[in-house]
């Protein structure tokens, strides 16, 4: 066995003790993946970002427009002096318009028109039968919809709406709780065959 | 020693369950659903050497799940000798991006720089997405490796997402959405999914709507893959277990409720 192998087996094992209760065993675990993916995750930053990015093709004397994100970069520390501290909010309202610039209309198109273009569905199939389906989401969409509408009291035929649109939502909620516990078995079951093959070696 | 609680021999039954299983070894009877086959069918429509990027989203955690996915996905296209870009979004998914490319290349002759490529992580990935909507050589100037972009043979003729495709995002979360929101709403670049079984509905609506190309989904997901490459793998091995922990799981729920149902009846009385 390597020690790769004796290592991960023995963390793997260190996590699982969590199980019967807290321990300082799963607390090394613990406090070492968070360690560990800090660590690795300022060291990719730095050498694929600030290296790749920013120092090598200035020192190089390519791009000297990179000072400017430079210094919009460095100006986010002037939040630690008190009498500078409003020079962050220069990077800050960059951020903030350039984002919301890029964001809007792209979800705008992506998650409203797109989808609602997607509930505008033939309510009958090319036989003139209803198509079940089809029905399903027009419902559902216009259900769970008037379930959120809160600018008047639920009651009438938008409270009886509103109830079937929760019936909705608790099949979404279903779905979503089941295909979790799903993920979180897989994950288990990709550790437990790591532990009987690599690590036991009772599984080939 | 702390006297064992009804929570611990829950544990102990799935461990026992998942344990048992497991060392069987019961191949499983698995039928192909659509969207696994859409994905297969994509990837076996495209012309030998078409170039397509995968994109390593996730983080290490999600690994048992992913990696089944990656390294089906990986062996079909591969098999069938298409040109993979290899990128990722999530730091913590750099270097296994990396190891599952050089893995499943070296299975079948894959030459680095000829037939395959890795460029590493970006950060900040909605500006990464629409910097290589604009350009792949711009956003990754040199490889994980540190080779320049140009001296790379296969990325010569690489401009932007134009060069190739499709997008094949390889995600334990949402940066899927992303890749549907900028690459294919923005570029137009096709975009498919192999995700952990968590995100199924988050994506669902993408799938209907026609935005999201294929979706594999989970560990049945890599499982029905590997069943389609003809090529048994993690996915396939795990598919026992998973069934005998969902029953587990149903069986203790029917038995909650049994009990909280009669503790109320109690409780009037």
């Amino acid at each position: 066995m390597d020690i790769g192998t004796l290592v991960a087996g023995l963390l793997t094992l260190a996590v699982l003790s969590f199980l019967y209760r807290d321990n300082p065993v799963y607390k090394m675990a613990e406090s070492l993946l968070i360690g560990v993916s800090i660590g690795y995750f300022l060291v990719v930053t730095w050498e694929s970002t600030l290296m790749d990015t920013m120092f090598e093709p200035l020192f190089a004397g390519d791009d000297f427009w990179l000072l400017l994100p430079l210094l919009l970069g460095l100006l986010m520390f002037a939040r630690f002096g008190r009498r500078v501290a409003w020079l962050a909010k220069i990077p800050i309202g960059f951020l903030i318009g350039s984002g919301a610039g890029v964001a809007i209309p792209a979800m705008l198109y992506a998650r409203t028109i797109k989808q609602m273009s997607a509930t505008v569905v033939p309510l009958t199939t090319s036989s003139g039968w209803p198509d079940i389906s089809g029905i399903v989401v027009l419902v559902g969409v216009i259900t769970t919809i008037t379930y959120f509408y809160f600018s008047r009291e639920h009651e009438g035929v938008l409270g009886r709406s509103a109830k079937i649109g929760t019936y909705f939502l608790m099949v979404f909620f279903g779905a979503t709780f089941g295909f979790t516990v799903m993920s979180r078995m897989s994950t288990f079951i990709g550790r437990m065959e790591f532990l009987l093959t690599d690590f036991l070696g009772l599984m080939y | 020693m702390k006297r064992l609680e009804p929570r611990h021999w829950i544990f102990v039954g799935l461990f026992v369950a998942i344990g048992c299983t497991m060392l069987l070894k019961i191949p499983l009877e698995i039928p192909i659903t659509d969207q696994t086959q859409k994905m297969y069918d994509y990837i076996e429509s495209l012309p030998e050497g078409s170039p397509l990027i995968i994109s390593f989203d996730h983080e290490a955690s999600s690994l048992p799940e992913i990696k089944p996915i990656a390294l089906s996905i990986l062996r079909h296209a591969f098999r069938k000798g298409h040109k993979l870009i290899g990128v990722a979004l999530y730091a913590e998914g750099t270097l296994i991006g990396y190891r599952l490319m050089q893995e499943t290349a070296a299975e079948y002759d894959r030459e680095y720089g000829r037939d395959y490529a890795y460029l590493g992580f970006r950060p900040q990935y909605i500006a990464a997405i629409l910097s290589m909507g604009e350009s792949l050589e711009q956003t990754f100037p040199q490889d994980y490796l540190g080779n320049d972009f140009q001296d790379i043979e296969m990325l010569r003729t690489i401009g932007n997402y134009d060069d190739v495709a499709g997008v094949i995002s390889i995600a334990d979360g949402s940066l899927t959405t992303h890749w549907i929101e900028y690459g294919g709403g923005r570029y137009d670049v096709r975009i498919l999914a192999g995700v952990t079984a968590a995100m199924v509905t988050t994506y669902d609506p993408y799938v209907a709507s026609g935005q999201l190309n294929a979706l594999v989904a989970g560990l049945r997901g890599a499982a029905e893959y590997e069943k389609l490459i003809d090529r048994e793998g993690g996915g396939n091995r795990g598919m026992l277990a998973q069934s005998t922990a969902h029953l587990y799981v149903i069986v203790l729920i029917i038995i909650g409720n049994v009990a909280y149902f009669r503790s109320r009846r109690k409780g009037r009385g």
